[in-house]
C-alpha cells in the first residue's frame, strides 16, 4: 500500500529525497520547480514512511499527506458563461490541483436551468472517464435539489456537489457528498473563510477517495497505475516529446496517455513487464473521449488471477 | 464601495438572497456601475421560478460632440477644406478614428497637434461636422448595464425575459417558463415603490 504525499522544500539536495523514495520502491509522480522551491508529489510505501519523514526533516522540507495525489477530477460547470467562469470554477480547479489532483474543467452545453438541464451522451462518457466529478452549482436550495434529480443521470463515478446553502448530503439526490458555502461567487475566493471552504471541499473529496481506495484494495488492480506510468515512460520514447500537461495522467485504477490512439495503442498493448506479462494481459487499452488520447484501465485481480 | 440608496433582495430562500446580494455587488463593482444605479430591488423565487430586477438609474453626462471641445471653421480661403482647432486633446484619438472612418485617411491632415484639416466641401459638411458625436458615455453605460443584468446577474437558466429600458429606470422579469402576468405586475409594483421612495 502506498501513501500519497506532497514534499515541499528547497531545490538544494531535493534529488536525495527523490532517490530515497525510488530506492524504497515508491514513485515520483510529479515534480514542479518554482524558482528556489520544489514541490514533489510522491507515493511512499506505508511501512517506510518514517525513513522518508526523517529525510524530509533533515533537508528542512515539509511532508504533508495529499490524498488527492494521483487522481483525475472533472470540475463540471453548467455552462462556460460569465455566471460560472472564471472565478468560482477556476478557483476550485486550481485549488484541487494544488492539493495534488489533476483537474479537467468541463462546461456543459445544455446544463442550465432546473427544468431544462440535460447532459449529452458525449459529456456523460467524458465525465465517466474521471475518478470523481465536482458539480459546481448555484445559490438556491430548490434549484440544487431539483437539478440533482436529473442532471447526473448515467454518471457512475462519485459526484461531489457544491452550492450556497448548507444542505445535508442525504437531501441532495444522487450526490456522494455535498459541500455548502459556495454558490455562484463572482469574485476570487481569497478571504480566510472562503479558503476554509475550499479546504473543506478538498477534505471531503479526500475522504471520498480514501473510501474508494479501500474499495479498490478489496479487489486490487493486477498492475498499479503508477507502474503502468513508469513502464510507458521507459518504453515509449515519444511520450517525452509530448507537450501536454502531465502526458501520463494517473487515475485511481488506470492512466490516461496523451498520445494518439490509432498510432500508439498497439505499441502500448505490447509493452512487456519484467514479470513476463504484456500490458494487454493486465489492462484494457481504450480510446479516450478526450481528443484522441488513450485510456488505460487496469484489470482487477479477480479477472486475471494475479498481481504484479 | 458607494452604498446604493435602496438595495433590497427579497426571496423565500434566505441564503439564496444573501448570496445573490453579494453577487450583484460584485458585478456592479466589476463593471463600475455603482454610481449609475440609484435604487435597486430584486425579487427571486426559485420555486416559481421567477427573477425580477428593477432599478432606478442615475445616468451621467449626455453625448460629447465635436463643437464641445473644438473650434470648427472653414479652412484657408479658396480651398475646399474644414479646419478643426482642438481646445482639449483628450478626445483626439477617438475624433481621428471617426474622421478616418468617414472621409478616409487621405483627406485628413494634421499639421499641428491641435489642428486637423479635412479636405471636403465646407458648405456641405460644416454644420454636420460640428454636431459629430465623439463619445457617448450614456450609451456605453447602458451597454455595460445590460451586460451586467442580462448576462451576469440573472440566472442562466432563466431564458424567457421581458425588459423595459428607459433613461430613468430599468426593469427585467425573467423565468425558465412562460412569464405569468402577475410577475410582470409585481415588477411594475416594485418599480412604483422605488419611484415613490425617490420622490419623497
Amino acid at each position: 500500500m502506498f501513501e500519497p504525499m506532497m514534499y515541499t522544500g528547497g531545490v538544494y539536495k531535493h534529488g536525495q529525497i527523490a532517490e530515497l523514495v525510488e530506492d524504497l520502491g515508491g514513485y515520483i509522480l510529479q515534480k514542479n520547480i518554482m524558482q528556489t522551491e520544489v514541490v514533489l508529489l510522491i507515493l511512499v510505501p506505508i511501512e517506510d514512511m518514517a525513513i522518508v519523514e526523517a529525510k524530509a526533516a533533515e533537508l528542512l522540507g515539509k511532508l504533508t499527506r495529499a490524498p488527492l495525489t494521483g487522481t483525475e477530477i472533472a470540475t463540471v460547470a453548467p455552462t462556460l458563461a460569465y455566471h460560472h467562469l472564471p472565478h468560482l470554477d477556476c478557483d476550485v480547479a486550481e485549488f484541487l490541483r494544488k492539493k495534488g489532483a489533476k483537474t479537467n474543467m468541463v462546461g456543459l452545453a445544455r446544463g442550465v436551468g432546473k427544468r431544462i438541464c440535460q447532459l449529452s451522451a458525449y459529456e456523460r462518457d467524458l465525465i465517466n472517464e474521471h475518478d470523481l466529478a465536482v458539480f459546481i452549482l448555484g445559490n438556491y436550495e430548490h434549484c440544487i435539489i431539483e437539478k440533482s434529480k436529473k442532471l447526473y443521470e448515467g454518471i457512475e463515478i462519485p459526484i461531489v456537489v457544491t452550492g450556497a446553502p448548507e444542505l445535508k448530503t442525504e437531501d441532495v439526490p444522487n450526490a456522494t457528498a455535498y459541500v455548502g458555502s459556495f454558490g455562484r461567487i463572482l469574485h476570487q475566493m481569497r478571504h480566510a473563510e472562503e479558503l476554509r471552504t475550499l479546504d473543506k471541499l478538498a477534505e471531503v473529496i479526500g475522504n471520498v477517495f480514501d473510501n474508494l481506495r479501500k474499495e479498490i484494495a478489496k479487489d486490487p488492480p493486477s498492475v498499479a497505475p503508477q507502474r503502468i506510468k513508469k513502464e510507458i515512460e521507459d518504453q515509449v520514447q515519444e511520450i517525452i516529446d509530448s507537450l501536454h500537461p502531465l502526458p501520463i495522467t494517473l487515475q485511481l485504477n488506470g492512466v490516461r496517455v496523451k498520445l494518439p490512439y490509432e498510432e500508439y495503442h498497439e505499441m502500448i498493448e505490447n509493452i512487456k513487464f519484467v514479470e513476463g506479462v504484456t500490458m494487454k494481459e493486465v489492462a484494457q487499452v481504450l480510446p479516450s473521449k478526450m481528443r484522441n488520447f488513450i485510456l488505460i484501465k487496469a484489470k482487477p485481480k479477480s479477472e486475471t488471477g494475479f498481481v504484479i | 464601495m458607494e452604498q446604493l440608496e435602496t438595495f433590497i433582495v427579497e426571496s423565500p430562500d434566505a441564503v439564496g438572497a444573501k448570496t445573490t446580494r453579494i453577487l450583484i455587488q460584485d458585478v456592479l463593482a466589476d463593471l463600475s456601475l455603482n454610481r449609475v444605479i440609484g435604487r435597486l430591488k430584486v425579487y427571486v423565487d426559485p420555486v416559481q421560478p421567477v427573477f425580477i430586477f428593477v432599478a432606478l438609474l442615475r445616468l451621467t453626462t449626455p453625448a460629447i460632440r465635436l463643437k464641445d471641445f473644438a473650434k470648427v471653421d472653414m479652412g484657408a480661403l479658396g480651398k475646399d477644406e474644414i479646419k478643426i482647432e482642438l481646445q482639449r486633446e483628450a478626445f483626439t484619438i477617438k475624433l481621428l478614428s471617426k474622421l478616418w472612418e468617414k472621409y478616409g485617411k487621405e483627406k485628413i491632415e494634421q499639421p499641428d497637434k491641435k489642428i486637423i484639416i479635412i479636405k471636403v466641401d465646407p458648405l456641405l459638411e460644416l454644420d454636420g461636422m460640428k454636431e459629430l458625436v465623439i463619445e457617448e458615455p450614456r450609451q456605453e453605460v447602458l451597454d455595460r448595464l445590460i451586460d451586467a443584468i442580462a448576462l451576469r446577474i440573472i440566472p442562466e437558466g432563466f431564458r424567457v425575459r421581458k425588459h423595459v429600458l428607459t433613461p430613468s429606470y430599468v426593469s427585467f422579469v425573467a423565468s425558465e417558463d412562460t412569464l405569468k402576468p402577475e410577475w410582470i405586475q409585481r415588477g411594475k409594483e416594485m418599480l412604483a415603490s422605488l419611484q415613490e421612495a425617490e420622490n419623497v
